[in-house]
């Protein structure tokens, strides 16, 4: 079987094609009888299943990661090729994996699509028992509701008229729009946009009354911690750091490299960067990179069972 | 390359090989410690405050009469997001217990099928399935910001007692913590995006800092696979340590212990990198300070110290694409003179020559960048 090296595979058939559509509907069959056979199993057996299932979808990961991927090969120029011909097996293993991927990684974005149906409908389910029993604050659901609606129909039909319709390449053009498309911009950029970007600004205002509680001066730590800040919020002020800098320059040996040349606040800045922040941060990110994997591992090999298990 | 055995895969190359040996390594520790676990018991975890005070923040809710807030974060449905689902079931089952109304609120949509579950079988191991109201756990938004929103609102209305903000965080963490705070909640957090833990440690009564928050599960439950796969983390961790030292060992004579050698006394060098655009600069300073070459959206940063031209890239660019433009950073002394850029014929080198420096060898000129050349 040859893979990778050329556009066809078993994942794909061409568009509109009579074999694509048996495949299609052999897939939902067969997903359906397994969602059937799943629901006779015994709790027992259905666990088995989860775990088989889960332990093949993680060997999938990371067969991908150890077995050789497939070296490019080369015209007669020397030119590398996008597309070579298995050489032997362990290639064609490499290119089956290369081409599964995108289907692998399709199954999980159909998954969530389907996930996402379940979210809105928890979304909708909770406000109208809001609406219905008149409770605490039910025009704020009233409002969100209304949102919801205005915006899917919108930008459905602004989405089908931008594709489907004759002359839909002109509607690009603002000076074509018509009225719903000046709808579908006021409801994402003149509202969503700015709200978010309302939200993200309020942080700013967090951060101030954050650094207030911590920086006030109870304990070593957060006297350590407020002298620490100082300097590095002095080193970004321009003006601050460059009268500093000038001072200490004009030092015995500051500009020939003497000791008081490491007094500048820029290089107390850098000092403080280089051997404080950054190891700190790598020892951190280890840690929790070794914790994702010790993590990764327990799921893969379902030693560990949310919920229950906790 | 096509005579060479395809048991060479490309991420094999070079010091590629060195990467997986050393995951395998890692992986093997934790195995081998989970298997070793079943047999001794009495394996130590050190406290961790964060989550001894759980408890104490479940019981203030419940004497307080207001509900104990949960949040896994924006992240998807990945061993972060389990994790952090793992620990909130154990603060469920604890609230059940209580009686305390809980709320879990949901960034993403696969998370909160998957919490809807372990909340459940948390009440229902309880014996408490009957309490367990499924609008407690809540998708709200996969929005950050809406999210952001609907979370703060939702603190403020329900005036919740206790905040767990564990899981994946971003730009919002603030935004969850000083609002919890503003309500006097109690506060544990985690983040595993180590741009985010500062403000959580400036904002919460508690933090769980790096890999404290997946040992949580083994330090709440105790049991034996958990806490073999803990000490195998610090197995790799005193791996990591190990090596960090034996390699400070190898590099601390060759660069001199106070008085730093010069790494290197050469003074032009031909480096590689994949573009095909070359610089000549010239700087009469004592650096020549940096550049970077740009291709597409990627830009490799180099420095240069004491001649040598150092890659502080994060990503470099494809081999075989074109630099579309060679620029010098603010590093560069304003007196720095880029003399002309040029296109080498065929090469994948950038050729970097200080003015006062030793005219470099003939055989070390890649053909097509020598600036004699270039200038006839």
């Amino acid at each position: 079987m040859l893979f990778a090296q050329v556009v066809k595979t078993f994942w794909n058939e061409a568009s509109g094609s009579s074999t694509l559509y048996i495949k299609i509907v052999v897939t939902i069959i067969v997903g359906f009888a397994m969602i059937f056979g799943l629901l006779q199993l015994p709790p027992r057996g259905r666990r088995a299943v989860v775990v088989g299932a889960t332990f093949l979808a993680g060997l999938f990961y990371v067969m991908l990661y150890l077995w050789p991927k497939p070296l490019p090969g080369i015209d007669a120029s020397g030119a590398p090729l996008d597309h070579g011909v298995p050489r032997d097996f362990v290639e064609s293993v490499g290119f089956w994996l290369k081409d599964a991927l995108p289907v692998i990684a399709d199954f999980s974005n159909i998954l969530s699509t389907f996930l996402l149906g379940l979210g809105v409908y928890s979304i909708i389910r909770i406000h109208s028992r809001k609406l219905v029993r008149k409770q605490a604050d039910w025009g704020f659901s009233v409002v969100l509701k209304v949102s919801i609606l205005a915006k899917v129909i919108v930008g459905y039909v602004n989405y089908y008229q931008t594709h489907y319709t004759q002359g839909s390449s002109q509607l690009e053009l603002p000076k074509n729009w018509g009225t719903l498309q000046y709808a579908n911009d006021l409801l994402f950029n003149g509202l969503l946009q700015q709200m978010d970007a309302a939200m993200f600004s309020v942080i700013a205002f967090y951060i101030l009354s954050a650094a207030y509680r911590a920086f006030r001066i109870r304990s070593v730590e957060a006297t350590i911690l407020l002298a620490t800040a100082l300097i590095v919020i002095f080193s970004l002020m321009g003006i601050v750091q460059y009268e500093w800098d000038s001072h200490i320059k004009q030092l015995p040996g500051a500009t020939t490299g003497g000791i008081f040349s490491n007094f500048t606040l820029t290089e107390i800045y850098n000092w403080i960067r280089e051997n404080v922040q950054t190891p700190a941060i790598r020892g951190i990110d280890f840690g929790v990179g070794i914790g994702a994997l010790a993590m990764g591992l327990r799921l893969w090999l379902s030693l560990e069972r949310g919920g229950a298990s906790a | 390359m096509n005579n060479m055995s395809s048991w060479h895969g490309t991420q094999y190359q070079d010091t590629g090989w060195f990467g997986i040996v050393i995951t395998m390594l890692l992986v093997f520790f934790i195995l081998i410690n989970i298997a070793r676990a079943g047999k001794n018991k009495n394996l130590f975890i050190r406290r961790i405050a964060g989550l001894n005070a759980i408890d104490e923040a479940i019981g203030r809710a419940t004497e307080m009469g207001r509900p104990v807030l949960m949040v896994p974060g924006l992240g998807d449905l990945n061993a972060i997001s389990v994790q952090a689902l793992n620990i909130f079931a154990y603060v469920s089952k604890t609230a059940a217990r209580f009686g305390n109304p809980i709320r879990l609120c949901c960034g993403n949509a696969a998370v909160y099928t998957v919490a809807q579950e372990i909340i459940r079988d948390a009440y229902q191991s309880e014996g408490m399935g009957d309490r367990f109201d499924p609008d407690s756990v809540r998708f709200l938004s996969d929005r950050q910001f809406a999210f952001a929103a609907s979370v703060s609102g939702l603190i403020l209305r329900e005036q919740a007692a206790a905040a767990f903000f564990l899981g994946e965080f971003f730009a919002e963490s603030l935004i969850f913590a000083e609002t919890a705070n503003s309500v006097g909640a109690i506060q544990i957090a985690s983040s595993t995006q180590s741009t985010q833990t500062p403000f959580f440690i400036a904002a919460c009564d508690y933090v769980l800092i790096g890999d404290e928050f997946y040992a949580a599960s083994a330090y709440l439950t105790r049991k034996p696979v958990l806490v073999g796969s803990l000490v195998g983390q610090d197995w790799c961790k005193m791996a990591g340590i190990a090596m960090v030292l034996f390699g400070s060992m190898i590099i601390t004579p060759q660069l001199g212990v106070f008085s730093p050698n010069k790494i290197s006394q050469t003074h032009s060098q031909t480096i590689e990198v994949p573009t095909t655009t070359g610089v000549v600069a010239k700087a009469p300073g004592e650096d020549l300070g940096a550049f970077e070459v740009h291709v597409g959206d990627t830009v490799n940063s180099f420095d240069i110290k004491d001649g040598k031209v150092v890659p502080s890239t994060v990503t470099l660019a494809e081999v075989g694409q074109k630099a579309d433009m060679i620029a010098p950073r603010n590093a560069i002394p304003p007196d720095t003179e880029i003399q002309r850029l040029f296109q080498p014929q065929k090469d994948k080198t950038i050729k970097v020559t200080r003015e006062d420096d030793p005219k470099p060898k003939k055989e070390d000129i890649v053909p097509g960048t020598d600036p004699d050349e270039v200038k006839k």
